[in-house]
């Protein structure tokens, strides 16, 4: 009686496996095949919906304005927007992707882990052949693009691309009687300035620089030679920075990694409350604290930037970057119109649009750049102007197949090393032993 | 039990439970206090529990910010109605459980029981794929009604209770001539009310903070419930912390009430007086 | 007498047993169909899911692999490791969440002062929004300016735990917010389970001459029988699906320590997207479960024969 159920049940589900691959299948499969084919050029004048996968719709301005200057050009082309939140947007993109036709046309990539996931499952549309035909000149995204071939193919164009900075509030510089960081700082020169600015105690104690939990505030100093990338496989060359940074923080220079982690302490927080005085943080934190200043909400009144900390011997302006990319999915049924809405946002006309909102673009000349230096709230002076100009950005995440896991076990070292779980030495054989095996090393 | 008198125990039972509250109530304290602060303050140290300068603005502009309103209504409608479908689709099925004798019940009881364990993450995917296209139910309130209603927990916890219903109560009635379902009705129901308080409390508390369900099958904003409304306040970098805990608050309270109301049937001798009778 | 209650007692005894049958089904059916529909398929889709390599594609199908997922538990670090954090931090919750929520159901069933209020309190930090109370919490036990702390130390002790971002301690700390944030819950339970106690058991026990103690032993937890049944097994099933309590407590560290599996499963599926071996992990939760599951089972049938 019992064998017979037992039976019955995996009958069961070969049924519904069945019917369930049959949809992985068949449907989109089809469709995946049939859009590149370029039928869709023919109804070009047909009134056609774009559905857009992103988060913060309503937090970020610049997503209703590009879709509104779209609208104007391509009266037929409508933009529907498919909220999916930013704290598990990939979670929910993948699941909306999984069943095949979602309806979803165009995708805000959020990160390169995400990126390569989808490019490994096939979702996203090859854009390789688009971006020749097209003539789309990827140069103008510095050295970025190159940085997202996948097997010498490209499936999503940057629109956004925060680079790190170092913010520092001139109020505490000035209380502290200590000059103003410039252009050209290295780490070692960070560390000796933060060193300076340190003091106080109780309410009024002032940390000279603040690393916030990210494995990428301390790690990513190590790849800006150029020389090492996430990638490696063997670690040890992060061992001086994570040196360095747990010296501050025994010296009560920055704030203490057990701290900040567990009482959910905020950059922003840190900063607006005049507790740290500089801190390297990504492009996005320009906007926040303009906006906080003009509100009355910041005690820090008064900020600068000034470029990331390199390596000596290391050119200037060599700094990390976040990039936002735009894709077009693979079962998307309006393939020509997709493609056109990415080549207007992630071209110079939609980078204007970003770059007013305080946003960077991906495509940072003195036109965009100028858009931002000369919002209302800048910082005045000409070195917070310059520490926009980069020569060379390194993404904050290399792109490999397996960049998820990779990202994962260096997440786990670095919590381990920074809460002097483990020593450094220990933390980063941790690494290697973890990500070799990743890399097929 | 019965005199007031004064009695050393009594008074440590009182210290205890004072002590208890007082653990239980701290992180309510500070999410008051946090939601009428900045929100560069909130997470800031030393811990300042009475705010310097209470921004009550926090509380208004809650319902700018996100429609709020509109979350709470539609959080309240799928709360109600999953409510009242496992109150009754469960206290109907685990009646079969606890007091009828059939084919396939042990079987039957141990797989529901057991599918409990199996992580929702294991099984979201197939099961979205299979809500979307074969029942075209995404971005549906309905979806995430079929997804909660008919739980196995709810059968679970109704048939532990019945089990604890005399059997000779339902001989009892089944000579007198009702039939399985009259005793369901008339007999069973009203004996198990403190079991239905329970389930009530528990369906009400899960429905109303359940975030990754809504999260994968809504994406409408106009369809969006109050926890994906809470996660609004944290956007990709920046977190309004400030409101977050202001409309905390706000979304805690109906709960609350909820529970007042219901932990009036945990009474001694309901389950037991029909006995009497 | 109904009309239906007479022709059952005229027809064959097999019919009956099919008609008996019948009107259990029809009990069963209205949940069934949807927990079936709803849940049961997929979790069937699952299993099949845990015999195959699916990276969650919407345009490549799932591939069968046999029983290599379930091959590569064996091989799994992370997965071991994960495993025997699920296990300890089970075994540390469940007994104490249950004799906790017990105690606390038996005071709050007396007829005290203001006792609507305590049971409201005492059930506040389980619907309590997660991320206000893990933060609060943290923010009590953070490692140096944290009150907890800060009171260790002016009573003398030199080096205070340093709670969450500590590895010795990251594990109990998980633990001990657990156990605060669930009792509530199973108070209730508990409270709901006492009603049913026929209160003539204690006053014919009382007339024996029977003290509190004996009360509690003799009549107490064996009509609590089938609910302790209930609670065990909710508390184990929650204990080993334990997620969004170390994302927000410890989020998994110091480093891996405090990983458990469906925080791991979590990981495996939606950053890896690696669907069918997060499935097969779940199956071996599922096992566990349905271990625990047989024994209570058997043992509740036993004490109530």
């Amino acid at each position: 009686m019992t064998k017979s159920r037992i039976v019955s049940a995996l009958l069961a589900s070969a049924l519904c496996l069945s019917v369930f691959s049959g949809c992985g299948n068949g449907g989109p499969a089809a469709s995946a095949n049939a859009a590149p084919s370029g039928t869709a050029s023919q109804k070009t004048a047909e009134k056609v919906t774009l559905t857009w996968a992103m988060w913060d719709k309503d937090k970020v301005e610049y997503y209703q304005q590009l879709a509104d200057a779209y609208n104007k050009e391509h009266s037929n082309v409508e933009i529907s927007f498919k909220d999916l939140g930013s704290s598990d947007y990939q979670t929910a993109l993948g699941t909306q992707l999984a069943g095949g036709d979602s309806g979803i046309d165009i995708v805000s990539v959020k990160d390169i882990p995400g990126y390569a996931s989808m490019t490994k499952a096939g979702e996203l549309l090859d854009l390789t052949q688009y971006i020749s035909d097209s003539k789309i000149d990827t140069s103008k995204y510095g050295n970025v693009v190159d940085q997202i071939k996948v097997d010498g193919k490209v499936y999503e164009l940057p629109y956004r691309n925060d680079i790190w900075v170092v913010y520092y509030n001139k109020d505490l510089f000035d209380k502290a009687k200590v000059a103003y960081p410039t252009n050209d700082m290295t780490f070692d020169q960070y560390d000796a300035l933060a060193r300076k600015l340190a003091g106080g105690s109780g309410n009024d104690k002032v940390y000279g620089n603040y690393y916030h939990k990210w494995r990428s505030t301390v790690q990513l100093f190590g790849i800006l030679d150029g020389k090492h990338t996430v990638l490696d496989g063997d670690y040890s060359f992060l061992k001086p920075y994570y040196n360095t940074v747990l010296k501050e923080q025994q010296d009560g220079i920055c704030m203490d990694y057990a701290t900040l982690k567990t009482s959910n302490t905020t950059y922003q927080g840190v900063f607006e409350n005049n507790q740290a005085a500089m801190l390297n943080m990504g492009g996005w934190f320009l906007s926040t604290i303009m906006q906080d200043i003009k509100a009355g909400k910041s005690k820090c009144t008064k900020f600068g930037m000034v470029k990331y900390p390199h390596p000596a011997g290391v050119e200037a302006g060599t700094t990390l970057g976040t990039i936002t990319g735009l894709a077009v999915t693979a079962t998307t049924k309006h393939k020509d119109e997709a493609c056109d809405f990415l080549k207007f946002v992630t071209g110079e006309e939609g980078q204007k649009i970003i770059a007013k909102t305080a946003s960077f673009p991906a495509i940072q000349d003195s036109a965009t750049l100028g858009e931002i230096t000369a919002l209302d709230g800048f910082p005045t002076d000409q070195n917070s102007k310059d520490a926009l100009k980069t020569v060379k950005t390194y993404l904050e995440m290399a792109l490999n197949s397996q960049s998820a896991a990779i990202d994962k076990a260096l997440n786990d070292a670095h919590d381990a090393i920074m809460s002097k779980s483990v020593s450094v030495d220990d933390g980063i054989s941790q690494m290697n032993t973890n990500v070799k095996p990743l890399l097929g090393k | 039990m019965t005199a007031a008198k004064f009695r050393p125990s009594k008074v440590i039972l009182y210290f205890v439970l004072v002590l208890i509250a007082l653990v239980c109530l701290i992180p309510f304290a500070w999410m008051i206090s946090a939601s009428l602060k900045l929100n560069k303050d909130v997470f800031a140290f030393p811990i300042q529990w009475i705010p310097q300068n209470p921004r009550f603005q926090n509380y208004g502009d809650i319902w700018e910010q996100i429609p709020l309103g509109k979350f709470i209504f539609n959080t309240t409608k799928i709360t109600v109605i999953v409510t009242f479908l496992q109150l009754l689709t469960s206290s109907f099925a685990a009646y079969a459980f606890a007091k009828l004798r059939f084919k396939g019940k042990n079987v039957l009881f141990i797989s529901y029981v057991c599918t409990i364990a199996v992580p929702w993450q294991a099984y979201m995917v197939p099961q979205f794929i299979m809500m979307r296209n074969t029942f075209h139910l995404n971005d549906t309130h309905l979806a995430i009604i079929c997804l909660q209603a008919f739980s196995a927990f709810g059968v679970f916890l109704m048939r532990q209770f019945y089990m604890d219903v005399p059997d000779e109560l339902c001989e009892a009635a089944r000579i007198d001539g009702m039939n399985e379902y009259q005793i369901w009705a008339k007999i069973m129901l009203p004996l198990s009310k403190p079991a239905l308080a329970t389930l009530t409390i528990f369906t009400f508390v899960a429905t109303w903070n359940d975030f990754l369900g809504p999260l994968i099958y809504l994406t409408t904003t106009e369809k969006k419930t109050i926890q994906i409304g809470l996660r609004m306040f944290i956007s990709q970098y920046s977190s309004e912390y400030g409101l977050i805990f202001a409309a905390s608050v706000v979304v805690l309270i109906p709960v609350l009430i909820v529970f007042l109301l219901l932990q009036k049937y945990f009474v001694q001798g309901i389950a037991t007086s029909g006995l009497k009778g | 007498m109904t009309a239906a209650a007479v022709p059952v007692k005229k027809v064959s005894l097999k019919k009956r047993k099919i008609l008996d049958n019948l009107t259990a089904y029809s009990f069963i059916a209205p949940n069934f169909i949807g927990f079936a529909v709803f849940t049961l398929v997929p979790i069937v889709m699952a299993v099949g899911l845990s015999f195959m390599e699916w990276n969650g594609s919407g345009v490549q199908s799932p591939k069968y692999i046999g029983l290599g997922n379930y091959a590569h538990l064996f091989r799994d670090g992370q997965f071991i490791e994960a495993f025997f954090n699920t296990i300890i931090y089970t075994a540390a919750t469940v007994p104490f969440t249950m004799f906790l929520a017990l105690l606390l159901a038996i005071v709050l069933n007396q007829k005290i002062f203001a006792r609507s209020f305590f049971r409201t309190v005492s059930f506040f930090p389980y619907v309590a929004s997660l991320v206000a109370v893990a933060a609060v919490w943290n923010a009590l036990f953070s490692p140096t300016a944290g009150p907890v702390n800060q009171i260790l130390m002016s009573l003398g002790v030199k080096n205070p735990p340093g709670w969450a971002a500590d590895v010795h301690w990251a594990m109990v700390t998980l633990i001990l917010f657990s156990i605060w944030k669930n009792v509530g819950y199973y108070m209730v339970m508990y409270l709901a389970g006492l009603q049913s106690i026929n209160p003539e058991l204690y006053e014919a026990a009382s007339l024996d001459g029977a003290n509190t103690v004996q009360k509690f032993f003799q009549i107490t937890i064996p009509q609590l029988g089938h609910t302790t049944f209930l609670v065990m097994i909710m508390v184990t099933i929650q204990c080993f699906k334990v997620y969004d309590i170390v994302l927000m407590i410890t989020n998994g560290g110091p480093g891996t320590k405090t990983q458990v599996l469906v925080f791991y499963i979590y990981n495996v599926a939606f950053n890896n997207w690696d669907l069918g071996y997060a499935s097969a992990i779940s199956m071996v939760l599922f096992v566990l479960v349905l271990v625990v599951t047989l024994v209570m089972f058997r043992r509740e049938r036993t004490m109530s024969n």
